[in-house]
């Protein structure tokens, strides 16, 4: 496994600086760094730790890093210009799926756990409850305002939805700034142990193995370097499939407590990261692999966020959805480097029953969308 | 006059960065610290411009207030495909990102920015480009004050003032600038 890979065409770069933010879903860029997983592909990795969503978008599209550990929703709000600039970009790989949830103040969290509906307890507040996500265009804040309407609950006029840095919402939840957010780990792990509230919601119960963060970066990029990006691609691959075992797993969780890579405890972050021990019965772990399973950047899950922007007026340019999301999507230079690894490719095709029990195939997507009641 | 915000959320000196942006005439709105302070403050005092350190982390409380809400400034520095890659790398390289309402023109953000650079990065070239954007600004200052005074004393248009001014400056291969000086000069004697 650590010999040196003498078939495949030889990078263009070698030195590649990865952005990533504070979240125990970066695992599979700390494994690869950390265990020198690039030296069989001929690639060196750098970890870039950035503060911001934002600052992960303006460094990749300056060049100061290569690719980034990205929000799913976050490549897409760039490559059609949602708030902020447009670029065309690309999405290598999916590195995971589910490990967010949703926690709320713990007076609203003991009411539902108590019966009441989400509607109801959020209405007994008697104004606007106020909903932190991380990015307007992030999956957060799409996990958020599709759970929020599969309950009944307009998130755009119901609710204020605002950002504000994971590492705070704790705080805020203490201080009443905030009435629950949606992140992910182990931001909600910390809020719990400050009992500051408490998770109601897993997002693999909004959408089971939904897709979360991608492996990230330029269309020139990917375009100008192609034999750097499927080095990139099968690096990644190896890190994933490492993270497969729940002893690689709690491995981990050390490595990413150090102040470098998260700067929070080791038992907060491991329990949610291995999920096999002291997980709640209601999540699905968090999927780094599963076969190859995970990692495929199939085109309907890109195309799900933006059904999304479309629903909740973010978007209204006449553009071809499906098209953009084909040419975001790097499928073929998945396929040919995870052929290049013998790692099985799934189905294009994948089913799935959302919250609101609408399932999502990418088949329809005019038709999806024109089934939402809620709506911006 | 610009409503300026200035986010100092982060430990990066940014120096006498605010009175600098005073003394040109900006309306400096009180400083944000605190990032649960800055969604409150974006939409109670409603800012022109943002100035924010690029590795703050409450960039990304701007960035939602920029999707959610049209009057709240956006992201600028790159804010086109046509931006110039250069200079979107110097000013994230110098760690300065900028926020403005849309419709503001960029020659007026510019001086804005070029300032925040200067502080941000304490860089010889970019001290240079400070110095320079106070110079035109003290120099076109002069030339009002001296145009004021032809059109106070020899009852002259606006217009006619400049053209005089220029004239002058032509025939003596010197700066309007420095004519205009010249003439306070002298009219500081009588």
């Amino acid at each position: 496994m650590n010999s040196p890979d003498t078939t495949s065409p030889a990078p263009e770069r070698t030195h590649l600086r990865l952005g990533f933010v504070a979240l125990s879903d970066a695992a599979p860029l700390a494994v690869a760094a950390l265990r020198e997983l690039g030296a069989r592909h001929g690639i060196k990795i750098e970890l870039c730790r950035q503060p911001s969503w934002a600052a992960v978008r303006d460094k990749l599209l300056s060049g100061e890093i290569d690719a980034a550990h990205a929000l799913y929703g976050l490549v897409y709000g760039v490559q059609l210009g949602i708030g902020g600039p447009r670029a065309d970009m690309a999405v290598l790989m999916v590195l995971n799926r589910n490990g967010q949830a949703i926690t709320l103040s713990r007076p609203l969290a003991d009411a539902i756990e108590h019966g009441a509906s989400v509607k109801d307890a959020l209405a007994s507040l008697g104004r606007r409850p106020v909903i932190a996500q991380t990015f307007p265009t992030g999956t957060h804040a799409m996990w958020l305002y599709y759970w929020l309407a599969a309950h009944g609950v307009h998130p755009l006029r119901d609710v204020q939805s605002v950002v504000i840095p994971p590492p705070r919402m704790a705080d805020a939840l203490v201080e009443g700034a905030l009435d629950g957010f949606c992140a992910g780990e182990p931001w909600h792990a910390v809020a719990e142990a400050r009992n500051a509230g408490k998770t109601v919601a897993y997002t693999s119960e909004i959408w089971p193995d939904h897709p979360e963060k991608v492996l990230a970066c330029r269309r020139d990029f990917a375009a100008l370097y192609p034999a750097t990006a499927r080095a990139l691609v099968r690096t990644m691959l190896d890190a994933c499939a490492w993270l497969d075992s729940s002893d690689h797993r709690k491995e981990i969780a050390q490595a990413l407590a150090s102040a470098e890579l998260l700067g929070v405890p080791r038992a907060l972050i491991e329990p949610r990261l291995v999920a096999t021990d002291g997980g709640d019965a209601r999540a699905l772990p968090v999927r780094f692999f599963d076969g190859g399973a995970v990692n495929y950047p199939r085109v309907s899950d890109g195309l799900w966020f933006i059904t999304q922007y479309r629903r909740w007026g973010m978007l209204d340019a006449d553009i071809d959805d499906a098209a953009v999301a084909a040419s975001v999507n790097q499928t073929a230079l998945y396929r040919d480097a995870a052929r290049a690894s013998g790692i099985a490719l799934p189905e294009e095709r994948r089913a799935a029953t959302l919250c609101d029990r609408r399932v999502w195939d990418g088949g329809d997507a005019a038709g999806y969308l024109a089934g939402f009641e809620i709506r911006a | 006059m610009l409503r300026v915000l200035l986010v100092t959320d982060t430990d990066k000196p940014i120096g006498d960065l605010r009175e600098q942006l005073a003394r040109m005439g900006y309306d400096m709105l009180a400083e944000v610290a605190a990032p649960s302070a800055l969604h409150k403050a974006v939409e109670s005092q409603k800012p022109d411009v943002v100035i924010i350190d690029t590795e703050s982390p409450s960039r990304d409380t701007l960035e939602q207030l920029a999707v959610m809400n049209k009057a709240a400034p956006r992201p600028v520095l790159m804010f086109s495909n046509d931006a110039d890659q250069q200079f979107i790398r110097a000013a994230v390289g110098a760690g300065v990102t900028a926020y403005s309402v849309e419709g503001l023109a960029p020659a007026r953000l510019a001086p804005i920015i070029d300032v925040a650079l200067a502080r941000f990065a304490h860089e010889a070239q970019l001290r240079q480009r400070l110095a320079k954007v106070e110079d035109e600004l003290e120099q076109r200052k002069v030339i009002d004050r001296a145009k004021r005074l032809l059109m106070d004393k020899r009852g002259m248009s606006e217009h006619d003032a400049y053209a005089a001014l220029r004239k002058r400056a032509m025939d003596q291969g010197v700066k309007v600038a420095e004519i205009a000086r010249q003439l306070l000069a002298l009219s500081d004697l009588f």
